[in-house]
């Protein structure tokens, strides 16, 4: 785009301002920004009044940079919402809290090594239990996936599976340790027992959500689905189709989730879209 | 459709907008917001298309001698969404007078 020339320029340490923070616009965005900015401190200098308020030109910098930073933020945003990179991030950032909290608990790093040693030998036993357990009992509807099955997406599926389910551990692990510090030194034995209880029950929780969360995800890209949508009508189940649909937001393809299983419509259904669609269907 | 709901500063700088305040400076003076407030919420609110934003013709801003500005519109959502605002804060269609 043009760059259009101002009618009269801008003052030097506008213009600076403008060419510092311009570098925080992702580039797709920054030369509207620019026009904008230059159009906007264009108009504060030539309002029609001799001096600006007080205050003014400061308070518009501080706008152009909030502007800026606004954008970069929200690019982010949209590049990473959903993506299995900010959700293992999101998770480990979790457990990197929790292990600064059972720090500042401890009150160092050789305390907190045996504190965590004695928990994590116990951590060991209980865990490969509750997965177990998890998995003989989670309500994980079998996909049916209608296109070729793609044996690269399959293993990505599974490694990310593994690395969430390993993430879940760690942070309910932490978590546990966390909570049933205060009570450790004076209540060694009740502490130890309560934390078995916290680490099971918070691990529990945390693995059904991880299993929901992959119900939920693009079968290729691994992104969080979108735009749930109700597709049908409760009282004719047996009739016909009755449940949610959700889509991906590159296009890969629908998932349909029955409202209840019926002997023509048992389990969810991953149904791909051309590539010649994704165009037009991604959001 | 659900309207969504606002902040108040939100809601209040669309009820400006609403009002014939389309520029951000102009919105900043009338609401009295600062314009780490104003500039983002707009963006935000374009975001979620309760606004639109366009430039001025090059040609008009030429023939006045200042460069082209960008404008923002309340679309059909963000009327409704206004209306919303008035009715949640009463003393919104107070606080911003309609442009003369």
């Amino acid at each position: 785009m043009m760059r259009p020339a101002l009618p009269s320029p801008l003052p030097i340490f506008d213009r600076g301002l403008l060419r510092a923070v311009e570098k925080i616009v992702p580039p797709a965005e920054r030369e509207e920004w620019s026009r904008t900015w230059r159009a906007e401190l264009w108009h504060m200098h030539h309002r029609g009044r001799r001096t600006q308020p007080p205050g003014m030109i400061a308070d518009l910098s501080i706008g152009l940079t909030q502007d800026a930073l606004w954008l970069r933020k929200e690019s982010w945003r949209r590049a990473l919402d959903g993506t299995p990179t900010l959700c293992l991030a999101t998770l480990l950032g979790l457990s990197l809290l929790s292990l600064l909290m059972a720090l500042a608990l401890t009150g160092g790093w050789s305390s907190l090594s045996l504190y965590l040693d004695a928990q994590l030998k116990r951590a060991m036993l209980e865990a490969p239990l509750v997965v177990f357990v998890m998995f003989a009992t989670a309500s994980r509807r079998p996909m049916e996936e209608r296109s070729s099955s793609m044996k690269l997406c399959w293993i990505r599926r599974q490694m990310f599976f593994a690395a969430e389910v390993a993430m879940v551990l760690l942070l309910t692990f932490l978590l546990s340790a966390d909570i049933c510090h205060p009570i450790h030194r004076p209540w060694p034995a009740t502490a130890d027992l309560l934390q078995i209880f916290f680490f099971v029950v918070l691990s529990l929780v945390g693995l059904r959500w991880a299993f929901r969360d992959q119900e939920e995800r693009c079968k290729q890209c691994l992104c969080s689905l979108a735009t749930p949508a109700r597709v049908g009508r409760p009282s004719h189940n047996l009739l016909e189709w009755n449940g949610m649909e959700l889509a991906c937001k590159q296009g890969h393809g629908r998932l349909s989730v029955p409202e209840m299983e019926t002997s023509w419509c048992q389990s969810s259904r991953w149904t791909n879209q051309q590539p010649e669609w994704r165009e037009s269907t991604s959001i | 459709m659900d309207t969504p709901r606002l902040s108040h500063s939100a809601a209040l700088i669309l009820k400006a907008l609403s009002l014939g305040y389309c520029f951000g400076l102009d919105v900043m003076e009338v609401t009295g917001l600062p314009s780490g407030t104003v500039y983002p919420a707009l963006r935000r609110l374009e975001r979620d298309e309760l606004v639109e934003s366009k430039w001025e013709p090059e040609e008009e801003a030429a023939a006045k001698q200042r460069p082209a500005r960008r404008y923002y519109e309340v679309t059909r959502t963000g009327k409704a969404a206004a209306l919303a605002a008035t009715e949640r804060y009463p003393l919104l269609a107070h606080l911003v007078a309609e442009k003369r």
